[in-house]
């Protein structure tokens, strides 16, 4: 299990190196989101924000409006940032779950593919 | 030589020919429905192999987005249960056998990385061909000009990366990129949801099997339509007029008498490079009878390696390969959902397709096992059985998984794809705009060509 603080700090290492790598802002061109993270064991819910190809810092809870919906344990949503645990794995085993219109999905997956790779 | 009546005939028992019928039967109208093979499903065909195992030697995926089949699945009580995918695939390439996790070998991140970026940079532009009209797609013209090979050739520099999305490409369509229009490619992954979607197991196309096989809910359609599908009924030449249609069956040599059906409107549920091989009086416009030639069949082989046991699993191993080597580059574990059996799926595709095509069943099957020992260790030399389909010399298939379109086709001839021809109408997967090229593809086309019949009948 991972706590709130664990989750923003390894949120906050994978936002730089997603920020500074050129393929994922590529990747992000036309793309300005609010996504919702909901970590299932614990019930914490944290927004992440896309925009002009950045990744916002990460708020608490779950207030706006979300395009996209993540689902994992606290403890995947912490490895995932870390660069630790391979996204896809977890999204073909159904343990990490996407939610919102297609398009959305699909730029998503590929870019937490991508960020994995790029690490 | 026996006639018969009706009021619209339906040529091809495939998922869209009965489709069609059971949405005609519906509406009350009077359905004959004339099936070349001993049996219906067509591209989907289940067998039991002599150990007891359920073979699906077509079709067997179903994932999600594919409604119309899910719903008629649902309504025939056919069960469908995950595919199996815990555990990780096996990469070879250059000679060399690494294992991953997940969607894409990772055994060269950055390789991996440009793959992704260039199935995300298709799946992106994909979102702008409209379904209903792809030649009316930005830059229609020139992206059905170039082909997904030269497309890849120009935009993706890592070999890496181009040997993984070919592995997928050539599973999907059963070609090489070069053959494939890009525009036409396009239109084919946003009408599946993207190459992403359509390369996944979970979360994609390749989803879920049906535990009883995928020609289930054909069988059930078959037996509400009861005898207006004529079986053993290949149909040789269809005479039309502007309010009429004849069609002759010719049953094979041993079949009985030949059989002339007169209907007043058609549908024709076939891919098209089948649907010119009847001799049509009047001869068909040009236009269509062209479109047909640029739309050639892929080119695939399917393989069930039998095991007493999954021996694969144990290792860790999910069954699902990505080579770049040997006749089988891409597999799947099909085991039953209670793994009493023990199943590989290989494909063979493309050009290995083609090269072994005057190879006999068992020189394919010992090409399989080659590859699969090489793949899953020497275990996989000894299986209880090999089963194989090879899908080019089905005299009614002639090929598959699907019709691909060449250069051209798109923007040259797109609209004949389902522009009637005075009273016969086009069926068929090929025809569809979701799923095209898909089982849920061809149910669709087949409720779109109904409701084609619907009205000009009531009219
Ligand atoms: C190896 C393989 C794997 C596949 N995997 C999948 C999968 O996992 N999931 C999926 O959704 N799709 C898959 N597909 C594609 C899917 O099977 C097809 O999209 C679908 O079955 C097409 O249905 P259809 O009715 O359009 O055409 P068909 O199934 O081809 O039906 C045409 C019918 O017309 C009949 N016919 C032909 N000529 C004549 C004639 N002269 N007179 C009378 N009848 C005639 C044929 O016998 C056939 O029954 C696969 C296909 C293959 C070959």
């Amino acid at each position: 299990m991972a706590d709130r603080d664990e989750i923003a700090e390894a949120y906050a290492d994978w936002r730089i190196r997603c920020n500074e790598n050129d393929r994922l802002r590529r990747m992000l061109r036309g793309w300005d989101r609010v996504v919702h993270l909901v970590a299932t064991d614990t019930g914490d819910r944290f927004t992440v924000e896309v925009r002009d190809q950045m990744l916002a810092e990460l708020a608490g809870g779950t207030d706006a409006v979300a395009d996209l919906v993540v689902t994992a344990t606290s403890e995947d949503f912490a490895d995932l940032f870390w660069g630790d645990l391979n996204p896809s794995e977890k999204y073909m085993s159904g343990e990490i779950t996407l939610a919102g219109a297609q398009e959305d999905v699909m730029r998503l997956d590929a870019m937490s593919m991508v960020a994995f790779l790029d690490r | 030589m026996q006639d018969r009546e009706c009021e619209a005939l339906i040529v091809g028992a495939g998922y869209a020919g009965l489709s069609a019928a059971r949405e005609l039967v519906r509406a009350g109208i009077d359905v004959l429905v004339a099936e070349a093979r001993d049996r219906v499903g067509g591209r989907v065909w289940t067998t039991t192999s002599p150990t007891g195992a359920v073979i699906d030697h077509g079709g067997q995926w179903i994932g999600p987005g594919q409604d119309l089949l899910q719903k008629l699945a649902d309504e025939c009580g056919a069960e469908t249960f995950p595919t199996f995918t815990t555990g990780e695939g096996v990469e070879w390439r250059d000679e060399n056998r690494t294992t991953y996790a997940g969607l894409i070998p990772t055994s060269d991140p950055a390789a991996a990385a440009d793959g992704i970026e260039a199935i995300f940079e298709l799946d992106l532009a994909s979102t702008e061909i409209p379904l209903d009209a792809p030649w009316d797609a930005p830059d229609a013209r020139a992206r059905d000009e170039q082909t997904l090979g030269s497309w890849l050739a120009a935009t993706v520099s890592s070999p890496g990366a181009r040997a993984i999305i070919t592995a997928a490409v050539k599973s999907i369509f059963g070609t090489e990129p070069g053959e494939l229009s890009l525009l036409f490619t396009l239109f084919y992954l946003r009408s599946g949801g993207g190459l992403m979607n359509l390369a996944r197991t979970t979360n994609g196309a390749q989803e879920r099997r049906f535990a009883g096989g995928a020609q289930q809910p054909a069988l059930y359609l078959a037996d509400e339509l009861a005898d207006r599908v004529l079986l053993s009924s290949p149909v040789t030449a269809i005479t039309y007029g502007a309010d009429t249609v004849t069609a002759i069956v010719t049953p094979p040599e041993s079949g009985g008498d030949p059989v002339r059906i007169r209907a007043r409107r058609c549908i024709v549920a076939m891919p098209p490079a089948l649907s010119v091989r009847l001799d049509w009086s009047p001869p068909l416009p040009g236009r269509r009878d062209q479109l047909s030639m640029r739309a050639p069949m892929g080119s695939v082989t399917k393989i069930h390696a039998v095991y007493d046991r999954p021996f694969w699993r144990d290792e860790g191993l999910n069954g699902q390969v990505v080579s770049d080597e040997g006749a089988i580059r891409v597999s799947f574990d099909d085991s039953p959902p209670d793994a009493a059996h023990g199943i590989l799926l290989g494909f063979i595709a493309g050009d290995e397709c083609r090269a072994l095509d005057a190879a006999t069943p068992a020189q394919r099957a010992q090409a399989a096992l080659a590859d699969f020992v090489r793949y899953f260790g020497p275990r996989a030399a000894s299986p209880l059985e090999v089963l194989e389909r090879h899908w080019p010399a089905e005299p009614y298939t002639r090929g598959g998984p699907v019709a691909v379109f060449s250069p051209g086709l798109l923007t040259g001839f797109g609209p004949a794809l389902r522009d009637p021809v005075g009273p016969v109408h086009w069926a068929g997967t090929e025809t569809a705009t979701e799923w095209c090229g898909y089982i849920d593809g061809a149910l669709s086309s087949g409720l779109r060509a109904a409701a084609e019949v619907i009205a000009a009948l009531a009219r």
